[in-house]
C-alpha cells in the first residue's frame, strides 16, 4: 500500500476549503428561496409589521352576525390607523348586512407571505387568509391580500386594502423585476 | 400642515376664472361677471350615489362601497353644475371616463388646470417622480404627467410610492364637507341623465316655456326632519322599569314644505284684422297696404297680450320612511367593560334595532297648500341595553309633477337622533 504524505497545513487548509464550500452550497440553495418566500421577516421592524398586518386582517375576516358591526369595527379599529378606521366604518354597511342575511359566523388565520413594496413609513405586505367557512358572496376559503401598514406613534397599524389598479401596478412591476430569475431557472 | 395647504388651495381654486363668467359660454349663466354664483341657480342639495368606481375590493368577494359625494345646482336653462368633495374628485380623476369627468363641458379647457393642481397637492408627494422621469423623458413636469392621467393616456397608479395619502384625504373630506376644489358643468340636464354624477336625483325638469313669456321657476326648501324619544321621561332598560317592559317610544316626523312652481301663463285676445284676400273670397275692408279699393277680407286673430303668472304650491309626497336605532360604540365598550367587570356575566343584549318599518309603521300625506307630512311611531321598543342609541331616520320623497310633467326628481333625505337608555345599577354602601 502506497502511503501519501499529508502535511498538517495542508490538511487544515483543504478542511477549510471543504467547510467553506459546503456553506456557498448552503447559501446558493437557500438565497433564492428565501427571496422568492419571502415570508421570513428580515429585521425586527418586519415582524412588527408582519405582526401587526397578520392581526389586522384576522379581526377583518372574523365575522360573528350576533355581535353586530359595531363591535366588529371596534375589534378592527384598534389595529387600525384612524383613517383606515373610518375608510372601512364608512362602506361597511352592505358588507355587514351581507354577514346578518347569511347568518355568517366565520374565523380567519393570516399569514404575511411577503413584503412587496416599503417607503420607510409605510409597508404594503402580500398575506394568504385562510377562512373556517366562505363568506357570503363567494365559494372560496382561501385568498390572497394585498395590504398597506403605516408607522405610528402608537407602531404599525393597518391602514387599508390596496385596491385592484393598484395590485396590478405591484404585479406588473414584479413581472419586470422578476422576470431574469425565472429564465436563469430554466 | 398639508390639510391647511389643500384647504387653501381648495379656496384659491374655488374663484372661478374669467373664462367662466364671459360671453354667451355656458358657464356665463353660471357665475355672474363679478365671479360669485348666479343668485337664479336653484340649490339642489347634497347627492350621494354609490358608484362602481369608488368601491374597493376585497378579497372573497367582499367590497367597501364608499360614498361619491356632490353638491349640484340647476341653471335657468337647465344645465347641470357639480362640486364633487375632495375624495369623490381624486377618485373621478383617477377613473375619468367611468365617473363622467370627462364628459363634463370644457374640462379640458377649464376644468384640468385646476384639477391638477387639486391632484398635485392631495396626491403629488407620494408619485416615484424620478421613476416617472426615467421611464417618460418626455414628462418635463408634473403637471404634464397628471394632465396625461386624466387624459386617459397614462396609468398612475404604477408609479405612487407612498399609499396612506388615500385614506387620509378621504378622512379630510368626511370631517369637511364643504372641501370641494372644481365646478364641473354638465349640459342639457334631465336628457344627459347618464352622464351627470349623481343622475337626475332631485333635478327640476321645467316644461318648455312659451316664447312671450319668462321660464318657469322652482323654489324649493329643505325638509324638516325629527327623530326622538317620546316616553317616558328617562326609559330605562327593559325588565328593570315598573311597568313590565315598558320600554321607549320612538317618533319620528318630517314635513316637506311645497315646492314652489311658478309659470307664467301666455294671454291672447281676440282681435279684429283685415286680412289679405284669398283666392275665392270677396274683399270688404282694406288692408292698409296702399290699395284704393278693398283689397282684404274681415277676419280675427289670437293676438299676445299679456302673460299671467301661476303659482303653483306643488307636494312633494314622502315615499319611504326608514328609522333604525343602533347602540353607540362608546356604550357597548362600557357594558363589556367597565359594567362586565362589576357585574359578571353583563353582555350586550341587543344593539340594533329596526324601528319603522319593523316595530312601527309610519302614515303620512299632504295638506291643501302642498305641505307634506308623515309621522311614524314604534311604541314599547324594548331596549335591553344601557347607553346611547344612534337614532337614525332616511326618507325618500315622489318628487313632484304638474300636469303630468315631472317638475322635481324624489328627494333623499335623513336626520340623526339620539336616546338614552338608563340602568340602575346596586352599590354596597359602607
Amino acid at each position: 500500500m502506497k502511503e501519501i504524505p499529508v502535511s498538517k497545513r495542508n490538511l487544515i487548509v483543504a478542511v477549510i476549503l471543504a467547510v467553506v464550500l459546503a456553506l456557498g452550497i448552503l447559501v446558493i440553495q437557500n438565497w433564492p428561496l428565501r427571496a422568492e418566500q419571502g415570508s421570513a421577516p428580515s429585521t425586527s421592524e418586519d415582524s412588527l409589521v408582519s405582526a401587526a398586518a397578520v392581526s389586522a386582517i384576522e379581526k377583518v375576516f372574523q365575522v360573528d352576525y350576533q355581535e353586530g358591526k359595531e363591535a366588529w369595527l371596534k375589534r378592527i379599529c384598534e389595529v387600525s390607523t384612524p383613517a383606515g378606521c373610518q375608510l372601512l366604518s364608512a362602506g361597511a354597511d352592505s358588507m355587514w348586512k351581507k354577514y346578518v342575511d347569511a347568518k355568517s359566523v366565520v374565523t380567519a388565520a393570516a399569514q404575511a407571505v411577503e413584503k412587496v413594496a416599503d417607503n420607510g413609513s409605510e409597508q404594503v405586505l402580500r398575506m394568504i387568509i385562510t377562512l373556517s367557512s366562505p363568506l357570503p358572496g363567494s365559494n372560496k376559503t382561501q385568498d390572497t391580500a394585498y395590504v398597506v401598514l403605516m408607522r405610528t406613534d402608537s407602531g404599525w397599524k393597518f391602514d387599508r386594502f390596496l385596491m385592484e389598479p393598484e395590485i396590478n401596478a405591484i404585479l406588473a412591476r414584479q413581472k419586470i423585476t422578476s422576470t431574469p430569475a425565472k429564465e436563469g431557472k430554466k | 400642515m398639508k390639510r391647511f395647504f389643500l384647504i387653501l388651495v381648495v379656496l384659491i381654486l374655488l374663484i372661478p376664472s374669467d373664462v367662466h363668467a364671459q360671453g354667451t359660454d355656458p358657464w356665463s349663466e353660471v357665475f355672474q361677471p363679478d365671479g360669485s354664483l348666479n343668485p337664479d341657480l336653484i340649490d339642489l342639495g347634497v347627492t350621494n350615489d354609490h358608484p362602481d368606481w369608488m368601491s374597493i375590493n376585497l378579497p372573497f368577494g367582499q367590497s367597501i362601497d364608499l360614498d361619491a359625494n356632490y353638491h349640484r345646482f340647476q341653471t335657468p336653462s337647465g344645465n347641470i353644475v357639480v362640486l364633487p368633495s375632495a375624495s369623490t374628485l381624486f377618485f373621478m380623476a383617477m377613473n375619468p371616463q367611468a365617473s363622467g369627468l370627462t364628459s363634463s363641458y370644457g374640462s379640458l379647457e377649464n376644468g384640468y388646470g385646476s384639477l391638477i393642481s387639486f391632484l398635485g397637492l392631495a396626491a403629488g408627494d407620494n408619485l416615484d417622480w424620478n421613476r416617472i422621469q426615467a421611464e417618460h423623458p418626455e414628462y418635463t413636469s408634473p403637471d404634464q404627467f397628471w394632465g396625461a392621467v386624466l387624459n386617459g393616456n397614462q396609468d398612475v397608479w404604477t408609479y405612487f410610492s407612498g399609499w396612506g395619502f388615500i385614506t387620509n384625504l378621504l378622512q379630510m373630506t368626511w370631517n369637511d364637507g364643504a372641501l370641494r376644489s372644481l365646478y364641473l358643468l354638465y349640459l342639457n340636464g334631465t336628457q344627459n341623465c347618464a352622464s351627470i354624477p349623481g343622475g337626475c336625483s332631485g333635478i327640476v325638469t321645467p316644461p318648455p316655456p312659451p316664447r312671450e313669456c319668462p321660464d318657469p321657476s322652482v323654489t324649493m326648501q329643505q325638509p324638516v326632519l325629527t327623530i326622538q324619544k317620546t316616553a317616558p321621561n328617562n326609559p330605562l332598560v327593559v325588565g328593570q322599569d315598573t311597568e313590565n317592559r315598558r320600554g321607549a317610544d320612538i317618533q319620528a316626523r318630517v314635513t316637506i314644505p311645497p315646492v314652489i312652481f311658478t309659470w307664467h301663463e301666455p294671454i291672447y285676445e281676440k282681435r279684429n284684422i283685415c286680412r289679405a284676400a284669398g283666392t275665392g273670397e270677396t274683399p270688404n275692408c282694406n288692408t292698409g297696404s296702399g290699395s284704393s279699393i278693398n283689397d282684404g277680407v274681415s277676419d280675427t286673430q289670437m293676438v299676445f297680450k299679456e302673460c299671467r303668472t301661476h303659482v303653483e304650491h306643488l307636494p312633494d309626497a314622502v315615499a319611504s320612511l326608514q328609522a333604525t336605532a343602533t347602540l353607540d360604540a362608546a356604550s357597548q365598550d362600557w357594558i363589556t367593560g367597565q359594567l362586565g367587570q362589576s357585574h359578571y356575566e353583563a353582555y350586550i343584549h341587543q344593539p340594533n334595532f329596526a324601528l319603522i318599518p319593523g316595530l312601527g309603521s309610519w302614515t303620512g300625506g299632504c295638506d291643501g297648500g302642498g305641505t307634506c307630512t308623515a309621522t311614524g311611531q314604534a311604541l314599547r321598543v324594548p331596549f335591553a341595553d344601557p347607553g346611547t342609541f344612534n337614532l337614525r331616520l332616511d326618507v325618500v320623497t315622489t318628487g313632484t309633477r304638474f300636469r303630468g310633467i315631472p317638475i322635481t326628481q324624489p328627494r333623499r333625505v335623513g336626520i340623526d337622533g339620539s336616546l338614552q337608555v338608563y340602568v340602575t345599577l346596586p352599590a354596597l354602601v359602607p
